[in-house]
């Protein structure tokens, strides 16, 4: 069954890498062809909710582009489809390793790995099928693939429970939430590049900086209740198991960062001045700080050094 | 029978507030009262200090922290000091003097938390007025130009005069659960909808959430009490102080380990005493603790004990317990415990040899008393003795009688908990509100045409690009409305 998962998490693995090559094959094969005909389309005033919807999509993505670029679309339809299997494959690697150890499969840094770039791409899946937005797969994917060669790379070993982890609800609800979260934070980091990167009156071709701004903040809205949610049933568990609620252990004290940031992001998009680019700055800035708390495990000694 | 659907971009938006937190009234900051007001009401303010926050607490994951209770002793803290010296270097008592080594309890995060929290009771009280307008009060009438240049517009024309055309519309907008109010005059309707008008209050729960999680945080400091190492040896009753009247009694002390070596398993059997009388009997584990009247029992660590008797002269039992080897020496391979000789004024020190090490000069079975008279710089006598052979020194009869296992419990009772645990519902409560459940507002104008009404809608969407669809689902659902069927009833409305 271990097996299997990890069969399951090279599937992945190129199945992610493929889709990234498709995805950066659009970008460039799609300069030489500009989505004209599409505008005419997104213009049209004959407002069906489903056609504004597309013609938006379309028109902020660069990716799909009209007559004459057959080939830049059938590479971001393959894109899409090679990422939904890259994803089928990471749940089945994730759902086989539960199934073989016996609890969520988020114990060890090799777990959190799998379990984080499947949070990424998940989202990614989400928020392709929302917004249309290709381009933003150039930043999440590669943080996927990097995820999983970094958990390649410490090993697959499944140790068993130690007495602090034996507890299998909250082990599995706060991990997973928090999971869920980063891959949200992900994709607001590759909206918020996307946006740094792009001069004040945007870049033809590229999404524009209203729609990624947008994506950001949805993303963030997503991410961030639930990484409140983490941070409080961490909070519950360090009550049951470690004596109180808060004790500013070093993985406690990133996450109230991680937290704090995001938390200003979200005033900061409402404050003058602040809305745009310093807010995408915050985003940026923001995922540093996930990076920090996922990893801080390696760094710094305290509670949450379990199995490294 | 016509529509016209029209988006705009989102800056021409109207300005609606994500949480009515942002953007305050103009206030003429003519007086200090004023000036401070419009501080801790501005939203740039509270920005600056989240972000100052994050600061601290950046140093706080990055630099090592104080270990809890090592400030209040000074020689302690000297050591630690130097013990981290090797890893900053120069910078060690720059950072000391900063107070970068307890950032937490530092000046600064004080500081910060109490402008932070002043700023947040001023923006709740600054906005919660207007949010209630919003929702309870809402301006039903817009002018003429709001409905041309809003982000969201359409307009249908049905061949129904307006006061059906109204009862239809309202009916939609009902079915799109969207509350609807009226307000018709001479030729014309006026109607306003809207959907989730308390989700905006969100930001106000979550806001003060996070002010009673903070007063949670101060009565975990202030009050209850905390201790992290009660050491009860297997067989021993220990009292838990602190006012409570409680004792606790160890019954036995399991620790299992898988085949790897790992541990699987901690677990006491405890017995709760409270004033003499047994009240609770528990096996409490790691994740498992013991609650008893407001007090919390944690499986926190394990060792050995030495039980040890006294006796005087006469035979007297002066000490007949184990005291836990719960320290090592400085060169880490000796465990040492202590216990006291009230009576006499005595403390005897137990050495033992640590685990996995050796002592050419204590053997298995063996063990080092040191017996110390209070007042006294040396020892009264060092002696190492055999188990269970009883031995004369200095007056007293000494018989180690065996080693036992001793359990450490943190035993912890928090007054402040509750506090935090309401804070952090409502907090993540008011998040949801907010995210999930934005104000959705529309305003609606039906006018008599030469063949009928003309229904004009428009809508705000700033943060909000989810109601796009539902928006166009309501205009076209009007309009579907609008054209007579024959089999449905709504032919009836098809008079004029």
């Amino acid at each position: 069954m271990l097996e299997l998962s990890q069969y399951s998490l090279i599937g992945g693995l190129i199945l992610v890498a493929l889709a990234l090559l498709c995805y950066i094959l659009v970008l460039t094969l799609g300069r030489s062809v500009r989505r004209a005909p599409v505008m005419a389309h997104a213009g049209g005033s004959s407002g069906g909710s489903a056609d504004s919807e597309a013609g938006r999509g379309a028109e902020g993505d660069g990716t799909s582009t009209g007559v004459g670029a057959a080939q830049p679309r059938t590479m971001a339809v393959y894109g899409t489809y090679l990422t939904r299997l890259a994803l089928v494959f990471l749940t089945a690697c994730l759902v086989l390793r539960t199934i073989a150890v016996g609890h969520g499969p988020f114990t060890n840094q090799y777990e959190f790995s799998v379990a984080f770039a499947w949070g990424t791409v998940a989202a990614y899946v989400y928020f392709e099928y929302r917004y249309h937005v290709r381009t933003i797969a150039l930043l999440v994917l590669p943080i996927a693939a990097g995820m999983l060669l970094y958990a390649l790379s410490v090993g697959a070993t499944a140790n068993p429970l130690v007495p602090a982890l034996q507890n299998n609800l909250l082990l599995t609800i706060h991990v997973a939430v928090a999971i869920v979260a980063y891959g949200a934070f992900s994709i607001s980091f590759a909206a918020a590049v996307l946006y740094l990167t792009q001069p004040e009156e945007g870049r033809p071709g590229w999404p524009k900086l209203e729609l990624l701004d947008e994506i950001g903040y949805r993303a963030v809205i997503i991410g961030f209740p639930l990484l409140t949610l983490t941070v409080v049933l961490g909070a519950v568990w360090a009550e049951i198991a470690w004596g109180s609620y808060w004790s500013w252990d070093p993985k406690e004290t990133a996450s109230l960062l991680t937290w704090l940031i995001y938390g200003a992001y979200l005033h900061a998009r409402v404050a003058r001045g602040w809305v745009g680019r310093r807010a995408a700055w915050l985003l940026v800035v923001g995922f540093a700080s996930v990076l920090l708390t996922f990893f801080g495990n390696l760094f710094f000694s305290g509670l949450h050094s379990y199995a490294k | 029978m016509s529509q016209d659907v029209r988006e705009r971009p989102t800056e021409s938006d109207t300005h609606q507030s994500l949480d009515g937190l942002d953007g305050g009234p103009a206030v003429a900051a003519s007086d200090v009262t004023e000036r401070i007001w419009r501080f801790f009401t501005s939203m740039r303010t509270g920005l600056w200090l989240i972000l100052a926050l994050g600061v601290l607490s950046l140093i706080g994951t990055l630099l090592e922290q104080t270990p809890a209770g090592l400030s209040a002793d000074p020689a302690a803290y000297a050591s630690w000091l130097a013990s981290i010296h090797s890893k900053y270097g120069g910078w060690t008592p720059v950072f000391d003097k900063l107070g970068f080594f307890a950032v937490f309890t530092s000046i600064w995060f004080k500081a910060i938390m109490v402008l932070l929290t002043t700023s947040v009771l001023a923006c709740s009280v600054n906005r919660a007025p207007r949010l209630w307008k919003l929702a309870f009060h809402p301006h039903t009438k817009m002018g003429e130009t709001f409905f041309t240049h809003a982000p969201l517009g359409a307009s249908v024309v049905v061949p129904a005069e307006p006061d059906e055309t109204m009862d239809y519309v309202a009916e939609v907008l009902k079915s799109h659960r969207f509350r609807t109010v009226t307000d018709p005059q001479d030729g014309e309707v006026n109607l306003y909808a809207d959907r989730f008008r308390w989700g905006p209050f969100g930001t106000v729960v979550a806001h003060l959430s996070f002010v009673i999680i903070l007063v949670g945080f101060f009565l975990s400091a202030t009050t209850g009490f905390k201790n992290t190492g009660l050491v009860v040896p297997v067989g021993s009753t220990v009292q838990i102080g602190n006012g409570t009247g409680m004792s606790v009694k160890a019954v036995s002390f399991n620790d299992a380990y898988y085949k790897d070596g790992s541990p699987s398993d901690y677990a006491s059997d405890l017995i709760l005493y409270k004033n003499g009388a047994q009240i609770q009997r528990q096996t409490i584990r790691v994740n498992h603790p013991m609650k008893a009247g407001g007090v919390w029992f944690y499986q926190s660590f394990f060792g050995e004990a030495a039980a040890v008797k006294v006796t005087d002269g006469a035979g007297k039992t002066l000490y007949d317990d184990a005291a836990a080897l719960q320290f090592q020496s400085k060169d880490g391979k000796h465990s040492i415990g202590k216990f006291d000789i009230k009576s006499k004024g005595l403390t005897v020190y137990v050495v033992d040899v640590a685990s996995g090490e050796t002592d050419p000069n204590l053997k298995a079975g063996q063990l080092q008393l040191e017996i110390d008279q209070a007042g006294k710089s040396e020892p009264v006598a060092t002696q190492v003795v055999d188990q269970g052979a009883p031995e004369k020194i200095a007056g007293l009869t000494y018989t180690f009688e065996r080693t036992r296992q001793y359990t450490g419990l943190i035993v912890a009772h928090d007054p402040g908990a509750p506090f935090v645990w309401v804070g952090s519902t409502l907090l993540v409560l008011g998040l949801f509100m907010v995210f999930f459940f934005p104000h959705r507002r529309m305003w609606v104008r039906i006018r008599k045409t030469s063949g009928g009404s003309e229904v004009l809608c428009a809508s705000t969407i700033k943060r909000d690009l989810a109601f796009k669809p539902q928006f166009h689902q309501i205009i076209s659902d009007i309009q579907l409305a609008a054209v007579p069927s024959d089999t449905t009833d709504g032919a009836g409305r098809n008079d004029a």
